[in-house]
C-alpha cells in the first residue's frame, strides 16, 4: 500500500500533480534521489496493477511518459549523488525489425525499477549486441521481435553471443513469442507480458 | 462452362455459403503465397517487391496443382516505386532502409501533432492534402511547387500502373486456376486510422488522457470516410468482403472502458454503414480479441467475417458462431516451427472444434511471413481437403 503522495500520484497517472510535487519537493530541499525513489515505487505499483489486469498498456505508457518527463528535470541533478543501479541490462530490437513499442515499454519499466538500461534501439546487428554486452559486462540482454520473419535473426544473434564466449542470460519478448520460439532461438527466458521483464531481471540480479 | 469455370463456381459457392454461416460440401480453404516463397525461388525479397512481373510469375508457377478455394494474393503487399516517387517516409522496404531480405515495415511517427486536431476534424481530407502529404513525403514538402506536382503525378501514375498489372494477374490466376479472390475494397477502424497513421501509438494513447474529446471527434470525422473507402474501393461489388486490418482494439492496448468509449463506437458505425449498403467486412482481428467478443456479437448478423489470430478460438466459436462466419484456425507459427504431420493433426482437431456446423473458413491466423516452410503450407491445404468434407 502506497503512502507517499508522489508515489500515489504517479501510480494514479496524475500528470500535473506529479509535476507539481516534484517541483515542490526539489524547492524544499529534498534530495533528487529520494524523489526518484518515490516515483519508482509508484511505477512499481502501476506495474503490478498491469499484472492484475487493472491497468492496460495505455496506462503503462502514460505512467512511463510521466516518469520520463520527471527524469528530464531530475537526471541532471542526480550526477554526483550516490545513485546506485541494481545492475546493467542491454536491450534492443533484433536485426531486420524496426518495431519498438514493446521494447520501449519494457525499457521504461526496467529503468523505473532502478536498472541501468543500455538501449540499442531497433534493427540491431549481432555485432552491436556483442559489443554492448562486452562493454557493459551486463549479465542480462533483452531482445525484442514482432515480425515472425525476424525470429531467425534473433537465433543468429544468440548464437553469435554464445560463439563469442559470453554467458549473458538472454530474455526474448514479442507478440508471437512462446516457448517453442524460445527453444528454437536458444534463449534463456521468454516474456509474454510487459512486466515479465522485471521479474526475470529481479531473479537474475538478486543472486 | 469449361473445367476451370466450373471449379470456380464450385469454390465460389463454398465461400458464399460459409460467409452466410451455412455448411458447404466441404470447409473452404483460404491460401496466400507469402514471402516464404522467396526461399525456394532464388530471388531476394527486394526483387519480389520491386519487380511485379517477377513476383507475379512466382505466383503463377506456384498455383497450378494446389487445391484451395479462396486466394489471398502474392508475396508483395505494396509496390514500393509508388512510395519512392513521392519520397515517402512511411515505409522501409526490402533493400531500402532494411536488409534486402527483410520485410517491409511501417515507420510509425507522430505525423499529425496534437495541435492539428481541430483543423483535421474540421475537414479531414483537406488537412491530409495540405499537411499530411507534405509531412510524410520529402518530395511533397512544398505543395504546388514544380517538384511536388511532378512527384504527385508520378506517384498517381505508379498507383494506376500497379492496379492495372495486378488486375491482369488476378484475372489470369482466376481463369487458369479457378480460384476465388478473398475480398474487394479496404478500410480500417477509425481509431486505427488515427492511431496507426496520424498520431502514432504512443500519441493516441496519451491523447486518451490528455484530450479525450478530440480523439472522439476525430474518430467521428473519420467514420464516413472509412465507410466510403470500403465501398468505393470495391467499385460496386458487394459479394466479397472488404479487408480491414484491425490493430489497437487488440488486448491489452486499451482498458475496457477506453475500448467501449474510443475504439468500438466508430468501428461499429463503419461496419453498420457498409452493411446498410450490403457490404461485409473481413474483420481481420490481429492479435487477441477475446475480452471483446461479447461486444462484437452486437453487430448485425453476418455483417463481418471474424478472423481468429490469437483470440481464444473456442470462445469465438461459442460467442460469435452461427451468427458470423469465422476464419482462421492455423497459428502462423505452426507453419514455421511445425512439421507437415503436426500441421495435419492440428487441422483435424481444428475442424472438430470450429468447423462442425459450418460458417467456417480455414486460414492461417495472421499474416504468414518469410519464416514459414513451404511443406507446411502445402500440408495445410492437403489436410484441409482430407478432413474437411462435411
Amino acid at each position: 500500500m502506497l503512502t507517499d503522495a508522489l508515489s500515489i500520484a504517479i501510480a494514479e497517472l496524475e500528470e500535473e500533480q506529479v509535476a507539481g510535487l516534484v517541483k515542490e519537493r526539489l524547492d524544499s530541499g529534498i534530495s533528487p534521489l529520494e524523489i526518484v525513489n518515490s516515483l519508482q515505487q509508484g511505477m512499481a505499483e502501476a506495474g503490478s496493477r498491469f499484472e492484475t489486469g487493472e491497468y492496460f498498456l495505455g496506462e503503462l505508457i502514460m505512467c512511463g511518459e510521466i516518469m520520463q518527463d520527471s527524469m528530464v528535470i531530475l537526471e541532471p541533478l542526480l550526477i554526483g549523488s550516490n545513485a546506485e543501479y541494481k545492475g546493467s541490462i542491454v536491450m534492443g530490437t533484433v536485426k531486420g525489425d524496426i518495431h519498438d513499442l514493446g521494447k520501449n515499454i519494457v525499457v521504461m519499466l526496467l529503468k523505473g525499477s532502478g536498472y541501468n538500461v543500455i538501449d540499442l534501439g531497433v534493427d540491431v546487428s549481432k555485432e552491436k549486441f556483442i559489443e554492448a554486452i562486452k562493454e557493459s559486462n551486463a549479465p542480462l540482454v533483452g531482445m525484442s521481435v514482432l515480425l515472425t520473419g525476424c525470429q531467425e535473426s534473433m537465433k543468429e544473434t544468440i548464437e553469435a553471443i554464445r560463439a563469442a564466449g559470453l554467458n549473458t542470460k538472454v530474455l526474448i519478448g514479442g507478440n508471437y513469442i512462446d516457448d517453442i520460439v524460445k527453444d528454437y532461438v536458444g534463449a534463456d527466458y521468454s516474456a509474454q507480458a510487459a512486466t515479465d521483464g522485471i521479474k526475470v531481471a529481479d531473479e537474475i540480479f538478486s543472486v | 462452362m469449361n473445367e476451370k469455370e466450373m471449379l470456380y463456381q464450385k469454390r465460389l459457392e463454398r465461400y458464399m455459403t460459409a460467409m452466410d454461416c451455412g455448411k458447404p460440401d466441404m470447409v473452404p480453404v483460404a491460401f496466400g503465397v507469402g514471402e516464404w516463397i522467396t526461399k525456394y525461388t532464388g530471388t531476394t525479397l527486394q526483387e519480389i517487391y520491386y519487380d511485379l512481373d517477377k513476383s507475379n510469375n512466382v505466383v503463377s508457377e506456384m498455383l497450378p496443382g494446389l487445391d484451395f478455394d479462396i486466394f489471398k494474393g502474392g508475396p508483395a503487399l505494396w509496390w514500393p516505386p509508388m512510395f519512392d516517387a513521392m519520397g515517402s517516409k512511411l515505409y522501409k522496404f526490402p533493400g531500402m532502409g532494411v536488409d534486402e531480405n527483410s520485410t517491409f515495415q511501417f515507420n510509425e511517427q507522430e505525423y499529425m501533432k496534437a495541435d492539428d486536431y481541430d483543423e483535421f476534424i474540421a475537414s479531414p481530407t483537406e488537412w491530409l492534402v495540405n499537411h499530411y502529404l507534405p509531412n510524410i513525403s520529402t518530395e511533397l514538402e512544398n505543395p504546388g511547387s514544380y517538384r511536388s506536382t511532378v512527384a504527385l503525378i508520378k506517384g498517381a501514375a505508379a498507383f494506376a500502373m500497379q492496379g492495372g498489372i495486378m488486375a491482369a494477374a488476378w484475372g489470369k490466376w482466376t481463369m487458369e486456376n479457378g480460384i476465388v479472390g478473398q475480398g474487394t475494397g479496404f478500410t480500417k477502424a477509425p481509431f486505427d486510422t488515427l492511431g496507426d497513421a496520424l498520431r502514432g501509438m504512443k500519441g493516441v494513447l496519451l491523447d486518451l488522457r490528455r484530450r479525450p474529446e478530440k480523439v472522439l471527434a476525430a474518430c467521428d470525422a473519420i467514420t464516413p470516410h472509412n465507410v466510403n473507402c470500403g465501398l468505393a474501393g470495391a467499385g460496386a461489388d458487394t459479394r466479397f468482403p472488404c479487408f480491414a486490418p484491425l490493430h489497437r482494439g487488440a488486448y491489452p492496448f486499451l482498458n475496457p472502458k477506453q475500448w467501449d468509449t474510443f475504439y468500438w463506437p466508430s468501428l461499429k458505425a463503419t461496419i453498420e454503414g457498409m452493411w446498410a449498403k450490403g457490404k461485409r467486412m473481413l474483420f481481420y482481428a490481429e492479435g487477441d480479441w477475446t475480452p471483446y467478443l461479447e461486444k462484437i456479437a452486437e453487430l448485425p448478423d453476418k455483417s463481418i467475417i471474424f478472423q481468429i489470430d490469437t483470440t481464444d478460438a473456442k470462445k469465438a466459436k461459442k460467442i460469435l458462431g452461427g451468427r458470423f462466419c469465422l476464419q482462421g484456425g492455423v497459428p502462423t507459427t505452426l507453419l514455421t516451427y511445425g512439421t507437415p504431420e503436426k500441421v495435419k493433426e492440428h487441422i483435424k482437431r481444428t475442424f472438430d472444434e470450429l468447423a462442425c456446423d459450418g460458417g467456417f473458413i480455414l486460414d492461417t491466423g495472421g499474416v504468414v511471413m518469410g519464416d514459414a516452410k513451404k511443406e507446411n503450407a502445402i500440408a495445410m491445404i492437403e489436410a484441409a481437403r482430407k478432413y474437411g468434407i462435411y
